[in-house]
C-alpha cells in the first residue's frame, strides 16, 4: 500500500537554527499516525510544512503522489488536507455554526451573490446540513448559535477539530487536540478519533498526552531536536531506549 | 555644490532634529504599548501654546516656561493613558484586531486637543514664540546658522542621550524594554506594567512639548500645527518605527529631503514629501532602515 | 440567514424611496439638503465598514476614493458631456480600479503599517487634487453644473432628494445581498483569523483585494451622489477632517452592521447642523465635540450605539429566560410540595 502523505527529507532553518533536519515520514491511508517528541522538537514545524505555513529549505512533501510545495497556502484545503492549531485559533466573533461553514470554504461553490436565488438557497441549505452533521459528530450541536469566543476551553478545542473536519479532508492534521483537556474530555477526543478512522480518514496527530497517543495511534514517529529518532508501533516505540532518553534525559535512562 | 544647497542641507538637519524629537515621542509609545499615537502632533502644538501662555501671562523666563510646558504635558500624557488607554487597554497588546480602538482613541485625543485650543480666544491668530537667544547668526562661509538652530541640535542630542541612558541604565527603562519584548511575560513577572505605561505616555508628551517649544520660534503656531506629526511619522517609518537611533536618522533624512525637494523640485511638493516617503518605504522596505524584521505571528 | 434578503428587510427601502418622494414637496430646502447629506454619508460609512468592520482591514484611504468619485463624475459630465447615469457608474468603477491597484501592495502590510500607508495615500490624493491645475483647477475647485437624469432635471436639493434616496435604497439592497453571501463570511473569517481562513481554503489576499475594491466603489458612488446636490468641489473635501468624520460615524454607530452605519451617519452627520442652530453658533466647538465623542464612544461603547443596544437586548432576553426558568421551577416545586402535603 502506498503512502497518502510522504514527507521526504525536509529541512527547515530559522536563521542559524535548524528546526527540522532532513526529516522523512510516510503516512499510510486510513491510519492514525502520531508524531511525538519533546517540546521544541519541530513537530509543529513539520505540520506547518505540510499545510504550507512554512516552506522547507530542502526536501519535498507529497500528498497522493503530488508535491504540495508548489501550492499556495489556501489551496491545500482544496487538495484534501485540513489542520487544527496548537494555540486554539477560532473565529471568535462568529457563531459555532459559522465557524464550521467557514471550514467548508474549499468545497462549497459560489463566491459572489450573483447566482439566482433558488440555486443559492439550495447550496446554502446543503452547506448548513453538512455543518450540522459535523456538529453532531463532535457533540457541539447544543452550541450551534453560541459565539465561538464564548465557548469553554474544551469545546473550543472540539470546534477547532470540527472546523477542520467540515472540509471533508482526506488527511487531517491535529496539533495537540487534547492539550489542557480534562480526562473526560480526552476520552471524548479518543472516541471521536476512533469514529473518524472508522470512516476511513487519515490522521496525523501531534500530541503530548501519551494516554491518547498510545490508545489511538497505529504508528508513532518520534522527533527530537528536529531529527527522527524512532518510528514504529506504539509498543516498540515505548520500549525504545533512545526515546526514553529523549524524554527523560540521560541519567534517568542510566 | 552651490551655497543654496548647502544651506538647504544645514537647515534640513536642524528641522530634522525636531522631526526626530517628535518621532521619538511616537516611537517610545509604539515600542512599549503597540499604540500609534495620532495625537502626537497635538501634544507638540499644545506644548508650545502652554509655553507661550507661560511666557506671556505668567511672565516667567524662557527656561521656566519650557519646564512648565513639559511638566504639564507629562501630566496630560499620564492622564490620557490612565483614563482612556487604560480602559480600552485591557483588551489589547495581544491581538491584531484590537488595533482599531487604540487608533480611534488617539484620533479622538487629537481632535479633542485641537478643539480645545481652537476655542481659546488667544489662538485665533497665528502666534510666534520669540527665539531662545537673540544672538547674532553664525556664518560658516556663506551658510547662515541661527543661534536657535544650535540650541535645537544640542537639545535633541541631549534628549537622545538621556533616553538612551534611561532605557539602558534605569530599572524603569529596562522594565520598559522587557515589556516591549513580551508584555504578558513582563506582567506575570510582577513588573508594574500599568505604571510604566503611564510613564511612557508622560515622557512622550513631555518630549513633544520640548520639541514644540524649540520649534515654535521657527514657525507660527496655530491650532493646526499638529499636522507636523506626519513628518514625524515619516521619520519614524524611515527609521523602522521601533528604533530610537532610527528616529534621529529618519528625522534628519526627512528634514534634508524636504528642503532639497523645495530647492530642486518645487516648493509646493514639500507638503507631500512625508506621505510619499511613507508609502515608498512601507512598500519597499517595511522594516525601515533600523527596524526589526516584522515578525509573523507564530502558528 | 442566507440566501436573499427577506421582504421584511427590503420593505423599509421601498418606504425610504416613497417617503422621499412625499417629503420632497413638504420639507424646506435646508432640511432637504441635510437629508441628502446624511444619505450620502450612509453610503460612505457602509463602504468604510466593508473594509474595517467586515474584513478587519484598518485602511484610511476611503476619503481619497470619495474624492475620485466626485471629481470624476464632475469632469466626465462637464468635459465629456456624459450623462449622470453613465458618468457616476464610470466614476465609481474608476474609484474601484484605483482601490484594486493600491490593494495589491497594501494587503502585504499588516495592522498599523496598513493604516499609515493608506493614510499617506489619501494625503497624496489630496495633494494631487490641489496641484493638478489642468484637470482639477487646483485649490480653486470645480463648479458642478446642474445635471439631468433621463430628462428629469436635478438642479437643487429638492430635485436631488428622491434621486439620492433611490441610489441609497439600491446601495442598501446590494449590501443586504452581500451580507448574506459566502463572500461576507470569508471577509469575517479573515478579520477574525487569517490563519484559520487560509487553512480553510480561503484565498486571503483575494478577499482583501476584493474588499478594498468594493469599499472604493461604495466611496465612488457616494462621490457621485455628492455632485447631485452640491454646486462646487475643492480639494478640502479630501482632507483628514472628512476622514475623521466618517470614522466617527462608524465608531459611534457601531461597525459591522448596516443599522449601526445608518445610525452613526445620522447622529454624527446632524451634529454640525445642531451646533450651527445653537443660539450662538457653536460651530467652532465642532472639533472638540468630535474628539470628545470619539474618545467617549471608544471607551464606553466600543461597538457603538448599535452594539450597545444589542448587548442590552441580549441581556434583557437572557434575564427574561432566567426568570421564566425560575418561575417554572417554582411552580414545579410548589406542585411537588402540595402533592407531598396532601399525601
Amino acid at each position: 500500500m502506498s503512502a497518502l502523505l510522504s514527507i521526504d527529507g525536509i529541512t527547515v532553518r530559522f536563521g542559524g537554527l535548524v528546526a527540522v533536519d532532513n526529516f522523512s515520514m510516510d503516512v499510510e491511508e486510513g491510519r492514525i499516525h502520531a508524531l511525538i517528541g519533546p517540546n521544541g522538537a519541530g513537530k509543529s514545524t513539520v505540520f506547518n510544512c505540510i499545510s504550507r505555513f512554512t516552506t522547507p529549505a530542502a526536501g519535498d512533501v507529497r500528498f497522493a503522489g503530488e508535491s504540495l510545495l508548489a501550492d499556495p497556502q489556501y489551496a491545500i484545503a482544496k487538495r484534501g488536507v485540513a489542520r487544527t492549531f496548537q494555540n486554539i485559533e477560532l473565529l471568535q466573533r462568529l457563531t459555532v455554526l459559522e465557524n464550521v461553514l467557514v471550514g467548508m470554504s474549499s468545497r462549497v461553490p459560489g463566491y459572489f451573490p450573483l447566482l439566482p436565488g433558488a440555486r443559492r438557497r439550495r447550496i446554502e441549505r446543503e452547506a448548513v446540513d453538512a455543518a450540522d452533521e459535523v456538529l453532531a459528530l463532535t457533540g457541539l450541536t447544543g452550541y450551534r448559535d453560541t459565539l465561538a469566543g464564548d465557548l469553554d476551553f474544551g469545546h473550543q478545542k472540539l470546534l477547532d477539530v470540527a472546523r477542520a473536519l467540515s472540509a471533508k479532508p482526506r488527511l487531517l492534521l491535529l496539533d495537540e487536540p487534547a492539550a489542557g483537556l480534562r480526562n473526560r474530555e480526552i476520552a471524548q477526543v479518543d472516541k471521536l478519533l476512533g469514529e473518524l478512522t472508522a470512516r476511513g480518514m487519515t490522521i496525523v496527530l501531534v500530541e503530548h498526552v501519551m494516554q491518547l497517543v498510545m490508545s489511538v495511534a497505529q504508528k508513532i514517529t518520534v522527533l527530537s531536536f528536529g531529527r527522527k529518532i524512532a518510528e514504529g508501533a506504539p509498543a516498540e516505540v515505548r520500549a525504545n531506549p533512545e526515546v526514553i532518553e529523549a524524554y527523560l534525559g540521560k541519567r534517568a535512562h542510566a | 555644490m552651490s551655497t543654496i544647497i548647502v544651506q538647504a542641507v544645514v537647515s534640513g538637519i536642524v528641522t530634522g532634529c525636531i522631526y526626530a524629537l517628535v518621532a521619538l515621542s511616537l516611537v517610545i509609545i509604539f515600542k512599549t504599548t503597540d499604540v500609534v499615537n495620532f495625537g502626537g502632533g497635538e501634544f507638540v502644538m499644545v506644548g508650545s501654546f502652554l509655553a507661550l501662555f507661560a511666557l506671556v501671562y505668567l511672565g516667567v523666563g524662557y527656561a521656566l516656561a519650557l519646564l512648565l510646558a513639559a511638566v504639564a504635558m507629562f501630566a496630560l500624557g499620564v492622564t490620557f493613558d490612565a483614563v482612556t488607554m487604560n480602559r480600552i487597554g485591557g483588551r489589547l497588546y495581544t491581538r491584531q484586531t484590537e488595533l482599531v480602538p487604540t487608533i480611534v482613541a488617539t484620533i479622538g485625543l487629537s481632535y479633542l486637543l485641537k478643539g480645545i485650543v481652537r476655542v481659546v480666544p488667544y489662538t485665533e491668530e497665528p502666534r510666534r514664540i520669540p527665539p531662545l537667544f537673540n544672538a547674532p547668526p553664525i556664518f560658516v562661509g556663506d551658510v547662515v546658522i541661527q543661534a536657535q538652530d544650535v540650541v535645537i541640535v544640542v537639545a535633541t542630542t541631549l534628549i537622545m542621550i538621556g533616553l538612551w541612558a534611561f532605557f539602558r541604565f534605569t530599572m524603569a527603562g529596562r522594565a520598559l524594554r522587557a515589556i516591549s519584548q513580551n508584555a504578558r511575560a513582563a506582567c506575570l513577572s510582577g513588573m508594574p506594567v500599568r505604571t510604566l505605561r503611564m510613564v511612557v505616555w508622560g515622557l512622550s508628551a513631555g518630549i513633544a512639548a520640548v520639541a514644540g517649544v524649540l520649534f515654535a520660534p521657527k514657525l507660527l503656531i496655530t491650532p493646526d500645527s499638529g499636522t507636523l506629526v506626519m513628518f514625524a511619522f515619516a521619520a519614524a517609518i524611515v527609521g523602522g518605527f521601533t528604533s530610537l537611533p532610527g528616529c534621529v536618522v529618519g528625522g534628519i533624512v526627512l528634514g534634508v529631503t524636504q528642503n532639497l525637494v523645495g530647492v530642486l523640485i518645487a516648493p509646493q511638493a514639500i507638503s507631500v514629501t512625508p506621505f510619499f516617503i511613507i508609502m515608498v518605504v512601507l512598500l519597499l522596505r517595511p522594516q525601515g532602515l533600523f527596524g526589526d524584521a516584522i515578525a509573523l505571528k507564530k502558528v | 440567514m442566507f440566501g436573499s434578503p427577506t421582504l421584511r428587510q427590503l420593505a423599509p427601502l421601498l418606504a425610504l424611496v416613497l417617503g422621499a418622494l412625499a417629503l420632497q414637496q413638504l420639507l424646506p430646502q435646508y432640511f432637504l439638503y441635510v437629508g441628502n447629506l446624511l444619505m450620502m454619508y450612509v453610503i460612505l460609512v457602509i463602504g468604510l465598514d466593508l473594509l474595517i468592520g467586515w474584513s478587519g482591514q484598518f485602511a484610511f484611504a476611503h476619503i481619497a476614493f470619495f474624492g475620485i468619485g466626485i471629481y470624476a463624475t464632475t469632469i466626465l459630465g462637464t468635459r465629456y458631456d456624459l450623462p449622470f447615469l453613465i458618468a457616476m457608474p464610470v466614476a465609481a468603477m474608476l474609484a474601484g480600479a484605483v482601490g484594486f491597484l493600491i490593494a495589491f501592495p497594501a494587503t502585504r502590510l499588516r495592522a498599523v503599517y496598513l493604516a499609515l500607508a493608506t493614510f499617506a495615500f489619501a494625503e497624496c490624493a489630496q495633494w494631487v487634487a490641489r496641484t493638478w491645475d489642468s484637470v482639477t483647477k487646483g485649490a480653486d475647485g470645480l463648479q458642478i453644473p446642474p445635471t439631468s437624469i433621463l430628462g428629469y432635471a436635478v438642479g437643487n436639493d429638492q430635485h436631488a432628494f428622491p434621486v439620492v434616496a433611490i441610489i441609497l435604497a439600491l446601495v442598501l439592497a446590494a449590501t443586504l445581498y452581500l451580507q448574506r453571501s459566502r463572500f461576507a463570511r470569508s471577509m469575517s473569517a479573515i478579520r477574525e483569523s487569517e490563519h484559520v481562513a487560509s487553512a480553510s481554503g480561503i484565498d486571503v489576499k483575494r478577499v482583501k483585494i476584493l474588499s478594498f475594491t468594493l469599499s472604493a466603489i461604495y466611496a465612488g458612488v457616494a462621490g457621485g451622489v455628492y455632485t447631485l446636490f452640491n454646486s462646487f468641489v475643492n480639494p478640502d473635501i479630501l482632507g483628514v477632517a472628512q476622514l475623521v468624520l466618517v470614522l466617527t460615524m462608524l465608531v459611534v454607530g457601531g461597525s459591522g452592521s448596516i443599522a449601526g452605519c445608518v445610525l452613526g451617519a445620522v447622529l454624527i452627520g446632524i451634529l454640525p447642523e445642531v451646533l450651527r442652530a445653537a443660539p450662538r453658533s457653536m460651530l467652532v466647538w465642532q472639533e472638540f465635540f468630535y474628539g470628545l465623542i470619539l474618545v467617549l464612544a471608544i471607551m464606553f461603547m466600543p461597538r457603538g450605539f448599535f452594539g450597545a443596544w444589542q448587548a442590552w437586548r441580549d441581556r434583557a432576553r437572557h434575564a427574561a429566560d432566567k426568570r421564566d426558568a425560575q418561575a417554572s421551577q417554582d411552580t414545579r416545586l410548589r406542585a411537588k410540595a402540595s402533592t407531598e402535603a396532601s399525601s
